[in-house]
């Protein structure tokens, strides 16, 4: 038994003696092979590879922190100033367009003011002539009990016309449903 | 509805409107033509345009302001008159370019302006209004009386006569419900 263990031990520290002599053999050595075999292996070239980096290379580069923060505030404040400028500039527009609506109103309201009276004028003529039958019946007689004028709804001034009038009178410019 | 609502010819008819003055020429333009001359007509009829507006406020009936009405017509009839006299290219080519899109935006169009703008003010003198003229408040004289009473409203009751003698608080306070302070 002491036989077999120590050529056990042998074996082993033969075994690793020879694992070192190969890696060795990597370095350059070569200079123990296995004891017995003349194989051809795969080693390196004579004289040993050239030299190589293998620590790390984690260089400090770009822009820092705050720099980066500040390029972004101050695309964000040029932005900012470019729309200031362009709505100042489209107020100036609709300031234009609603004058151009405040120097067209007086045409426009005196029109529509001789439009309602004529309009009111034909309807109270076709009163006459539809009412005289009637006993009791004033002619144009007012509803209300002032005297002032009342601007007519649009519904008793498109009365006798056809009804498309009356649509196309209050729903004719409306954009939305 | 509408055969009781009709206004009352004693109100509108025979003495203050008659049939003979509703007849007017209408402008038979459309809205680009009126918008594309627009600052230049409120520069120039401006006189006319603020004593309607004043009228019409006043008043507040459309039936006392028929006169000053016929002086804006007036107006705006001779206005179109003189620019389809001298500038009725340039004219043309400005409201055709604003007819163009729906909004009628008056950006989109400045160079046949100033082709317009130029045409006008070498051939009658008439300059564009800068930004914020025709919006500023005018004072304008009438010879028109202020009317009194506009709304036509009923009069209004006599103020309370002022007590005489002297007042005393109430016996027993205001004497709501359960206070007798």
């Amino acid at each position: 038994m002491w036989g077999r263990w120590s050529a056990a031990t042998v074996f082993l520290y033969q075994r690793r003696r020879v694992s070192s002599g190969t890696s060795l053999a990597c370095f350059g050595g070569g200079w123990r092979k296995m004891a017995g075999s003349k194989v051809k292996q795969d080693m390196p070239p004579p004289g040993g590879y050239a030299p190589f980096d293998y620590k790390r290379n984690l260089p400090k580069r770009g822009l820092s922190g705050y720099s980066m923060f500040g390029i972004g505030i101050g695309i964000m404040v040029f932005g900012y100033w470019r729309l200031f400028k362009w709505n100042r500039e489209r107020r100036r527009l609709q300031i234009e367009e609603l004058e151009a609506r405040i120097a067209l109103m007086p045409l426009l309201q005196a029109e529509h003011d001789r439009r309602t009276l004529r309009m009111l004028r034909e309807n109270l003529e076709e009163e006459v002539v539809i009412m005289k039958d009637v006993p009791g019946w004033k002619v144009g007689e007012s509803v209300f009990h002032t005297d002032r004028w009342v601007t007519p709804l649009s519904e008793e001034l498109f009365n006798l016309r056809p009804r498309e009038e009356l649509l196309h009178k209050r729903f004719g410019f409306l954009w939305y449903v | 509805m509408g055969r009781n609502a009709v206004r009352s010819s004693q109100e509108h008819g025979c003495s203050l409107v008659s049939p003979g003055s509703l007849v007017f020429k209408p402008i038979k333009v459309s809205s680009s033509v009126l918008k594309a001359a627009a600052h230049h007509y409120g520069s120039q009829c401006d006189k006319p345009n603020k004593e309607f507006m004043l009228c019409r406020w006043e008043e507040k009936d459309p039936r006392k302001c028929l006169e000053e009405g016929r002086k804006v017509n007036e107006c705006a009839l001779n206005f179109f008159r003189q620019i389809k006299g001298n500038c009725a290219e340039s004219f043309t080519e400005y409201w055709t370019c604003l007819d163009y899109s729906n909004l009628a935006e008056l950006r989109h169009c400045r160079k046949q302006q100033h082709a317009f703008d130029s045409c006008v003010l070498e051939k009658l003198g008439w300059e564009r209004p800068d930004l914020g003229d025709l919006s500023k408040v005018t004072k304008v004289a009438t010879s028109r009386p202020l009317p009194e009473n506009p709304y036509h409203s009923r009069p209004r009751p006599e103020p309370n006569q002022t007590i005489e003698g002297k007042l005393e608080p109430a016996k027993h306070g205001s004497r709501l419900f359960f206070w007798n302070w």
